[in-house]
């Protein structure tokens, strides 16, 4: 029975969660996302009558770049407080969470009881952003979901200076026109996104344990990089991607319950 | 809305009167000197709604958008109701930004650096009292007046009292006293004076004639009531544009209850010692609130800042930068983390004064105020 339900409308897609009255993730749906932002929530909602019935009553919290489009909601919240409260009912226990998502990225430093104690964000440039992989893919002709493990294959790696998005696909189209295979470049850029994400987490300074969010983690290169460049063992939540929603579905849940 | 003349309205009323106006950059300069010559000072933060392109031609792309604007905006006649241009030596870039100006582009107006010293010795002081007598010659030149002792007194003590309304508006506004700490009795009638608008006001002192800025205060306190609502946070920084900032942290559920911003709170003068004129002004400056393009310490800006939190009950504090500004990006990362040891979370955001506020920003002052509250 779902008593609260969480909307993320994110930048590449919107997500949506239900939770039972314990708080458990109990239903989710996930579209790419649509520049209609008004439509797609109403076809969300319409999914969850469909499967629960009325939702009359049910808070409604909403979060990610287009919350405030969200029209239904009960309450808007940023993505750095669902995040980490999604995180957290989810793990147990707070550190230092990294969110790569598709147009920015952020690195929350969560405290024992949940809340956020400080946070960063790259939010200006693709760079260090799902956006950057997802472009130089086109340019590679290597699916999105492959990357990671075409990376992994690659024993060596080429070096990429540009921290431009633009100008690192510039220089990948250098790199081929000298003959550089496809793996050793894709290794590279995988290292310059995570470089870019360890830097946020040393600008906060790292709270253990490290735990990953957001539709990147899926991508078994980053994972893998960023513990090798902070020498930490990472954590994932079941529903990485799913966390933004669940966190809001999570503060709709404690709005219900006055 | 309070009602307040726009920057050329004020020019053009005190040219008319006979007097000069002076374009000045950011941010110390001895504002009772250049008005005992009859020369009107009209500040130059930018401005934000300019073609950045025509300053760009002469700057690195690395340079600061008050410096490229302000160049953009002299190029394409901004500045040409002005009589003077005065460049204070605030960092690397204003400095560039005078050299820039008396060496290539060469404005039909006379340009003057200040030069500022980095400290708060004696020698400090007669430094920058040696400025404002080179300065005083200057103004001597190209006015024919040679004001007397006692005539930049009385304009010293205007302006000292100007700045001590603009303390009074601060504190009304954030119930609390910048000497004790302790509450004012807060002003009840009239419309509520929002933060966009307090913030009008206090930066009318970049323009209007210290006279109508006194009045304009008064009018104010007397008029508007002044409500403390939201999650009281300090604003530090530069300038906040685009203004809108100051209505995206009120409807995130803010309050900026005081601010170090280098246009408003970092010039929050106290009363000046000497009768000597020159070095009074330069003792106001010297021994202002701290900042850093003073040279003042961080461990000084942290006890502010921390006084401030204090005496304010602020939560937190919002570094608000412009991309590229050295001197206050120099000192974040170590002040950031003096205010985290002592239990005040603080956000920077940085912003470039010609763009639009970002989504982005709002989102990030936002998570900031929830973390907060």
């Amino acid at each position: 029975m779902i008593k609260a339900i969480g909307i993320d409308v994110g930048s590449t897609t919107a997500k949506i969660v239900g939770v039972n009255e314990s708080g458990e993730f109990v239903w989710s749906y996930i579209e790419p996302a649509d520049p209609r932002v008004e439509d797609q929530v109403e076809r969300f909602l319409e999914k969850v009558r469909e499967m629960a019935g009325s939702i009359e009553g049910i808070p409604i919290v909403a979060t990610g770049y287009g919350r405030n489009l969200v029209h239904q909601a009960t309450k808007k919240v940023t993505e750095i407080t669902c995040h980490a409260r999604g995180v957290f009912k989810q793990l147990g226990h707070g550190g230092t969470l990294v969110d790569i998502g598709g147009q920015d990225s952020k690195v929350i430093v969560i405290g024992p009881h949940g809340e956020v104690v400080d946070f960063t964000m790259n939010d200006k440039c693709a760079a260090g952003t799902g956006r950057f992989l997802e472009n130089t893919a086109g340019r590679l002709r290597v699916k999105l979901e492959e990357m990671g493990n075409v990376a992994l294959s690659a024993p060596e790696e080429v070096k990429i200076s540009s921290t431009c998005t633009v100008f690192a696909e510039s220089e990948i189209i250098s790199m081929i026109a000298h003959g550089v295979r496809v793996e050793p470049i894709l290794k590279g850029l995988h290292r310059s996104l995570v470089k870019r994400i360890v830097a946020m987490i040393r600008s906060v300074g790292l709270v253990p344990p490290l735990m990953l969010s957001g539709g990147v983690v899926k991508n078994p290169a980053i994972r893998k990089m960023i513990e090798e460049e902070t020498g930490e063992k990472v954590i994932l939540p079941d529903h990485p991607q799913f966390m933004g929603a669940y966190g809001a579905a999570l503060i709709g849940l404690k709005l219900g319950k006055g | 809305m309070v009602k307040i003349p726009k920057r050329h309205e004020v020019c053009r009323k005190f040219k008319e009167q006979g007097g000069k106006v002076a374009a000045v950059l950011p941010i110390h300069y001895p504002r009772a000197l250049l008005r005992a010559f009859d020369i009107l000072p009209v500040e130059v933060w930018g401005p934000p709604q300019v073609d950045v392109s025509y300053g760009g031609a002469h700057l690195q792309p690395y340079v600061c958008s008050i410096v490229h604007n302000a160049l953009s905006f002299l190029k394409t006649g901004g500045l040409d109701e002005t009589d003077l241009i005065i460049v204070p030596h605030t960092c690397d870039s204003l400095q560039g930004f005078g050299s820039i100006l008396l060496d290539f582009v060469k404005p039909r107006q006379p340009v003057f650096p200040v030069y500022l010293p980095r400290g708060k010795r004696q020698e400090d002081v007669e430094f920058l009292v040696n400025e404002f007598k080179s300065l005083y010659r200057g103004l001597e030149k190209i006015t024919g007046k040679s004001p007397k002792t006692d005539e930049i007194l009385k304009r010293i003590e205007i302006e000292e009292k100007a700045d001590a309304k603009l303390k009074e508006l601060y504190e009304i506004r954030g119930e609390f006293s910048f000497e004790s700490g302790k509450a004012k009795s807060r002003s009840s009638k009239g419309d509520a004076l929002s933060t966009y608008d307090f913030y009008r006001v206090v930066r009318a002192r970049e323009f209007l004639p210290v006279e109508e800025f006194i009045e304009l205060a008064d009018e104010v306190i007397s008029e508007y009531s002044f409500v403390r609502e939201g999650v009281p946070v300090i604003l530090s920084g530069i300038v906040p544009e685009p203004m809108e900032v100051l209505n995206a942290i009120e409807e995130a559920g803010g309050f900026v209850v005081a601010d170090d911003l280098a246009c408003c709170g970092r010039r929050l003068y106290g009363g000046g010692k000497s009768s000597e004129p020159l070095k009074r002004m330069a003792e106001r400056i010297i021994f202002g609130p701290p900042d850093v393009t003073r040279g003042n310490l961080i461990e000084e800006r942290f006890e502010h800042l921390k006084y401030l939190a204090e005496v304010t009950g602020a939560r937190g504090i919002i570094f608000y930068t412009v991309k590229f500004c050295e001197p206050e990006l120099f000192d974040l990362p170590d002040l950031k983390n003096m205010l985290k040891s002592a239990g005040i979370p603080s956000v920077q955001v940085e912003i470039d004064i010609g763009d639009p506020l970002p989504h982005q920003t709002i989102t990030r002052l936002t998570a900031f105020l929830e973390v907060l509250a």
